[in-house]
């Protein structure tokens, strides 16, 4: 199977730009002997792009390297035109780190206060500007302890509080949604999606691609340090044609019909499951076909001229998840 | 207020760096593991210090006087029972274990005088109308303003240079120098440094600068601690020697803030440089010593003490170059080590969290 790993592709609903917010071209970075990203090449020019891989696939040295923390070895990393690596360029960067850590002996506003400062903002600035965020987050009257009293939740809300203060234009979130309870994270989705709205670029790295689906379904798949692949998620299956999809179908007289499915072409495999004694009952079959858009138009034909009555038809491997277990090679 | 895109607000890069300085400074504020090894150490030294001081006596006036191999001391020719008779005079009788050699039918070995009774001795041969007055009474009064000045130098040598210049002075400035980046790094907080709108040379110069009020009053605080508890001595050593402490203090903390740019355990590799380098080297003849920055702290120092009239040998400084040139050198090293580290923090990736 090849993927157009290099492709670049803008989710729908984002409104486009004259320059890309944040562009990787051709970058690779090591550590050492060992290859952290391989010659990306990405665009986004605004809206949420989820970025999902498998541990070790390369996701944080990405994000690093968009925040500037990291210098690519070859290729150039910018952001609204500015060299990453170049501290001017944090003026249009939030990043929202994975790491856990905080200046614990201070309280989470004073904490918020002061990354504020350190951004430039005079201090009745900072202070409303610190208001404001810790509203947006949901910690409004509930950030005036110690952090090192938080919950992980709390720590995470604070972190996301700090990212906007500057008002950045792209937003680099590592696994923003970590630790956070249901209710909170309908919360952030939705202060996400209205981010989007107002024309922010969000970088989203995430392992709950459940979530990640309700946010967006525009995605970047990372495998070995490159990007598998780049695009909607429909896209994505567009491009996984030629890799068998599992369909279950439940229909009367399964035996019939799985002898009428093994004689299609796109049918690769088959699971017939417990077949009934009685005719009338539904039986399930799971089968495995390589090219869904002729399977189904083929199915469909088979069906009406069979007279074959289906119950259930469902795709089991539409999801995100399924979709990345095969880009990856069965890693997850 | 609500932040809205496109908001435009006073931005000021100064700013920024002034709040940075001013948490950096009251960040530097936690006492971590490696000061309180180095306070207790201090604490032990004072003590010590002290206890000399309360019990002993820094002058040279109880040692005994050395003589070259062949020679017997001038004043003892003939005159040991003389100067048991002066110390007898002077002092409450000692415990007579020894008989005199005149009286022991077995020839002992004449006992070695000390600096104290030399000149006793002098001053009552002086008193027998021994020949040669004059010249012994020169020799009795300089021997005797050279006591008086024997306390200072024995501080000075002891103290000062072997055990406060040498040991304490980069333990105390590695304590708070090396954690100025170096707990930043342990912790992982650098990356929220990182996020912010500021050159990484800024950031680098602001954590020395913070770094410095901490390491200036712990060396200072330490040394007054120290000359106080020494007495008289002590109070000379600390008129003329606070300067070069100072001095001191600068150079080393701008060495271990480079230091803690360069290697993941800064106090380690700081430890290991005071120990083998400065201690070693800074302290033999030849010309390697004047790769240690300790030479020119005891060199701003021996020429902080030229208006007493000492020599360099009496402490211990191996051709020490003039103050001046000294205190250039030790400028020098501050503004090329700063120099270095910020060319060397901002090329750096800190991958502590990768």
């Amino acid at each position: 199977m090849k993927l157009a790993a290099e492709q670049s592709t803008t989710a729908d609903a984002a409104p486009q730009t004259r320059q890309p917010v944040l562009l990787f071209e051709q970058v690779s970075k090591w550590y050492g002997s060992v290859i952290g990203v391989n010659q990306v090449t990405l665009e986004l020019r605004g809206g949420i792009t989820g970025l999902v891989g498998a541990n070790g696939a390369g996701k944080s040295t990405l994000l690093r390297l968009a925040t500037g923390h990291l210098r690519p070895d070859v290729g150039r990393v910018s952001v609204c035109g500015r060299e990453a690596w170049n501290w001017r360029a944090r003026r249009l960067v939030g990043y929202c780190p994975d790491v856990d850590v905080f200046f614990e002996e201070m309280s989470g506003f004073q904490f918020v206060e002061a990354m504020a400062r350190l951004c430039g903002f005079s201090r009745r600035d900072a202070r409303l500007r610190s208001e404001a965020v810790i509203e947006q987050v949901g910690m409004s009257g509930r950030c005036d302890r110690c952090i090192r009293g938080y919950s992980k939740g709390m720590r995470q809300r604070i972190k996301l509080a700090q990212a906007l203060l500057h008002d950045p234009a792209l937003l680099v979130l590592d696994e923003p949604l970590s630790g956070i309870d249901p209710i909170g994270r309908q919360d952030f989705l939705e202060l996400f999606l209205a981010l989007a709205e107002q024309g922010k670029c969000l970088l989203v790295s995430s392992h709950e691609l459940e979530e990640l689906e309700k946010l967006t379904d525009h995605v970047a798949i990372m495998s070995r340090g490159r990007i598998a692949v780049v695009g909607t998620l429909r896209q994505i299956r567009d491009l996984l044609d030629h890799h068998p999809m599992s369909i279950r179908i439940d229909a009367l007289q399964p035996r019939i019909v799985a002898s009428r499915l093994l004689e299609m072409n796109d049918v690769v495999g088959l699971d017939l499951g417990n077949s009934p004694s009685n005719t009338l009952d539904v039986g399930t079959i799971v089968i495995r076909a390589r090219n869904p858009r002729s399977f189904f138009r083929d199915f469909g034909r088979l069906v009406i001229e069979e007279g074959i009555e289906v119950r259930r038809l469902e795709m089991l491997d539409a999801s995100a998840q399924k979709i990345l277990g095969y880009l990856l090679g069965g890693n997850r | 207020m609500s932040i809205t895109p496109g908001m435009h607000s006073d931005v000021s890069i100064l700013r920024a760096w002034l709040e940075l300085l001013w948490l950096s400074i009251r960040r530097q504020a936690r006492m971590r593991q490696m000061v309180w090894i180095a306070l207790g150490l201090l604490f032990l030294a004072v003590l010590a210090v002290g206890l000399v001081t309360l019990f002993g006596s820094w002058t040279l006036a109880d040692r005994r006087v050395r003589m070259p191999p062949g020679r017997t001391q001038p004043a003892t020719q003939g005159a040991s029972s003389v100067a048991t008779t002066a110390k007898k005079s002077t002092e409450a009788p000692p415990k007579q274990s020894n008989p005199s050699p005149s009286a022991s039918p077995i020839p002992l070995r004449p006992r070695r005088l000390t600096y104290q009774e030399t000149i006793d001795v002098s001053q009552v041969l002086m008193l027998l109308g021994d020949r040669g007055g004059p010249v012994q009474a020169a020799v009795s009064g300089s021997l005797r303003v050279a006591l008086v000045k024997s306390s200072f130098l024995i501080f000075s040598r002891w103290i000062v240079f072997a055990i406060f210049q040498s040991f304490l002075l980069p333990l105390l400035t590695l304590s708070f120098a090396t954690d100025a980046l170096g707990a930043e790094r342990e912790n992982r907080t650098l990356t929220w440094l990182f996020t912010r709108p500021l050159p990484k040379p800024a950031i680098y110069f602001a954590k020395y600068l913070a770094a410095l009020p901490w390491c200036l009053s712990l060396n200072l605080f330490g040394f007054v601690a120290i000359c106080l508890a020494g007495g008289e001595p002590g109070v000379l050593a600390l008129r003329l020697f606070w300067p070069a402490v100072a001095c001191g203090t600068l150079a080393y903390a701008a060495l271990f803030h480079l230091i803690a740019a360069l290697f993941r355990r800064p106090a380690v590799v700081g430890l290991v440089y005071s120990f083998f380098f400065e201690m070693l080297v800074g302290d033999l003849p030849g010309d390697l010593k004047r790769m240690s920055l300790s030479y020119y702290i005891r060199s701003l120092m021996f020429d902080a003490t030229a208006s007493m009239g000492l020599s360099s040998d009496q402490l211990t400084v191996y051709n020490p170059v003039d103050g001046w040139m000294a205190l250039a050198v030790l400028a020098g090293a501050v503004a090329t080590f700063t120099f270095i580290g910020m060319i060397v923090f901002s090329r750096t990736e800190y991958r502590e969290d990768v």
